[in-house]
């Protein structure tokens, strides 16, 4: 099988229109900690990524979990990654997505643009390896916050009309946008204190 | 022409000096507080204390005499008011009475240009760890921006108030790593990543509630292998998002071995290069302000205040 790419955490195989998710050993960590953050991880992902599929969010179709619980069998949505082919557009339309998750009280837990793919013209959402379930405000107002960051750092040039834009479509779709947006502000000047101390 | 800087964000004083090939001089006096934490009034005042003894310490170690320097660099932030505004108010005094330029330092950035400069990284993804910082840094499109960051308290600080719960002495550090040495048993601590950020101030908590139901060894142990683990996983998540080749980890936390063991295997398992800098130039130091003064030699800077929280992304880097 061919390795199509290597992840922060995985390395990815194609095999035909699937592809194979293995969530490798970390031979850094001490390997009672690396197993077990391997299988909850894997084990939660499938489970959202199920989830999402269910309710019509855009995520790769799941097909199976391997018995070692390290591996996620999904479907291959091609290979152009927003982060390499960045346009507000497809993020607009990520922005809908993730306030629909966000109703349903899923969490992302890793939003950048690597984690984001282009097929035909529409945007998927991929990776939920830091995912978890909450309804918690502070939660989803977090996963706003990463991927600001996210954009901050890698589309410079882009990045605070992105942003802007991609809020406004968030809002539209979000059902507690106030709440959030008024957490999102407190994370962030929490942040600007803690620099030093 | 030869630069000399100024340290003194915390605890450490530094002076350093250089002609931007090499280090001429790198001296420095850390305050240690007898009990606890730092005390920023009696930092500041161990640093007044020894300035003049240490700049004419690194004047003689290099054969130069101030009329010698051209420019005097200083830490301009981030850190603590009381300690930082020394090395200000001594540039200032020096600048000022023997009409040198003065030019003001991110202690971050400097952090990372020394380490470029020791391993030989072009541009490399950097782990800095010391008492308050804890941040994931790289260059792109013309600033060091931060990748990932505590999002709570720094490594050091997480480091040090275990410390405390057990009456070791600050700096917590190198103790904490003498005992986890001999732990076996790994408790399950909170494992906190976000993204390319870590949450730490939920492992103090937890410590404090099970400290005296486990071994100090194996608490201690576990505390190492939790932190780093999300240390270096956040560090890979930042190699992987921005297709660096190479990472390197600096601070004072960087001297500790099973860190850095971590780092090496990380690298070694996603083929990026790893190198590690010597000690006297990962803790805090003159010579990284000197050296990244000389960098930033041409810069005309309007503000030169000490900055508490001077953030890495807000100097653009003209020179590479
Ligand atoms: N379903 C998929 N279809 C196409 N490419 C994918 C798919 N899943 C992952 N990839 C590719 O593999 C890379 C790594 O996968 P990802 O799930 O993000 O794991 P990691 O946690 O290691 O980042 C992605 O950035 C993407 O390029
Ligand atoms: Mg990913």
């Amino acid at each position: 099988m061919k390795i199509m790419s290597v992840g922060a955490e995985s390395k990815v195989f194609l095999n035909g229109n699937e592809i194979i998710k293995d969530r490798i050993k970390k031979g850094y960590r001490i390997a009672e900690l690396d197993k077990k953050l391997r299988i909850s991880r894997t084990k939660l992902e499938f489970k959202i990524l199920n989830k999402c599929y269910s309710l019509g969010i855009r995520v790769p179709r799941p097909i199976k979990l391997s018995k070692s619980l390290t591996k996620i069998f999904m479907e291959y949505l091609g290979n152009k990654t927003l982060k390499d082919n960045f346009n507000i557009k497809y993020l607009n339309d990520a922005a809908m997505m993730i306030a629909k998750m966000h109703n349903r009280g899923i969490i992302h837990g890793d939003l950048t643009t690597a984690n984001m793919i282009i097929k035909g013209d529409k945007i998927y959402l991929i990776d939920f390896g830091l995912g978890y379930f909450s309804q918690k405000t502070e939660d989803k107002a977090t996963d706003l916050f990463l991927l600001k960051n996210a954009l901050k750092a890698k589309h410079t040039k882009v990045y605070k009309r992105a942003y802007r834009s991609f809020l406004e479509n968030y809002k539209r779709y979000s059902e507690e946008y106030e709440k959030i947006a008024e957490r999102l502000e407190e994370i962030e000047s929490r942040r600007r204190y803690i620099d030093q101390g | 022409m030869y630069v000399l800087g100024l340290e003194s964000t915390a605890h450490t004083f530094g002076v350093g000096i250089t002609d931007g090939k090499d280090i001429l001089s790198n001296v420095r006096d850390t305050y240690l507080p007898e009990r606890g934490g730092i005390i920023p009034s009696k930092a500041a005042e161990h640093h007044y204390s020894l300035a003049s003894k240490l700049i004419e310490k690194a004047l003689s170690e290099s054969g130069l005499k101030l009329k010698d320097i051209d420019v005097i660099a200083f830490s301009q932030g981030p850190g603590i008011f009381a300690p930082l505004k020394v090395s200000f108010q001594v540039a200032k005094y020096i600048s000022e009475k023997f009409n040198k330029k003065m030019i003001g330092v991110n202690h971050c950035i400097a952090h990372l240009e020394i380490a470029r400069k020791f391993t030989g990284f072009q541009d490399p993804v950097m782990l800095y760890v010391s008492g308050g910082n804890t941040q994931v840094i790289t260059f792109e499109d013309g600033y060091y921006r931060i990748f990932g960051e505590t999002q709570d308290i720094g490594v050091g600080n997480l480091l040090d108030k275990v410390g405390r719960l057990f009456e070791i002495k600050f700096p917590a550090g190198p103790e904490i790593e003498r005992i986890a040495k001999r732990g076996k048993r790994y408790i399950e601590m909170p494992y906190s990543i976000k993204g390319m950020d870590v949450s730490l101030s939920g492992i103090e908590t937890f410590i404090k509630r099970i400290k005296n139901s486990y071994r100090i060894e194996d608490i201690l142990f576990s505390l190492q292998e939790t932190v780093f683990s999300m240390l270096i996983e956040a560090s890979e998540r930042a190699i992987a998002y921005c297709g660096k080749d190479s990472f390197v980890i600096t601070g004072g936390v960087a001297a500790n071995k099973r860190l850095n063991e971590m780092g090496e295997k990380m690298c070694e398992e996603r083929k990026t290069k790893f190198k590690s800098i010597p000690m006297e130039y990962a803790g805090d130091n003159g010579a990284m302000i000197a050296y990244t003064g000389f960098l930033m030699k041409d810069y005309q800077q309007n503000d030169l205040k000490p900055k508490t929280n001077f953030r890495t992304d807000e100097v653009k880097i003209e020179y590479r």
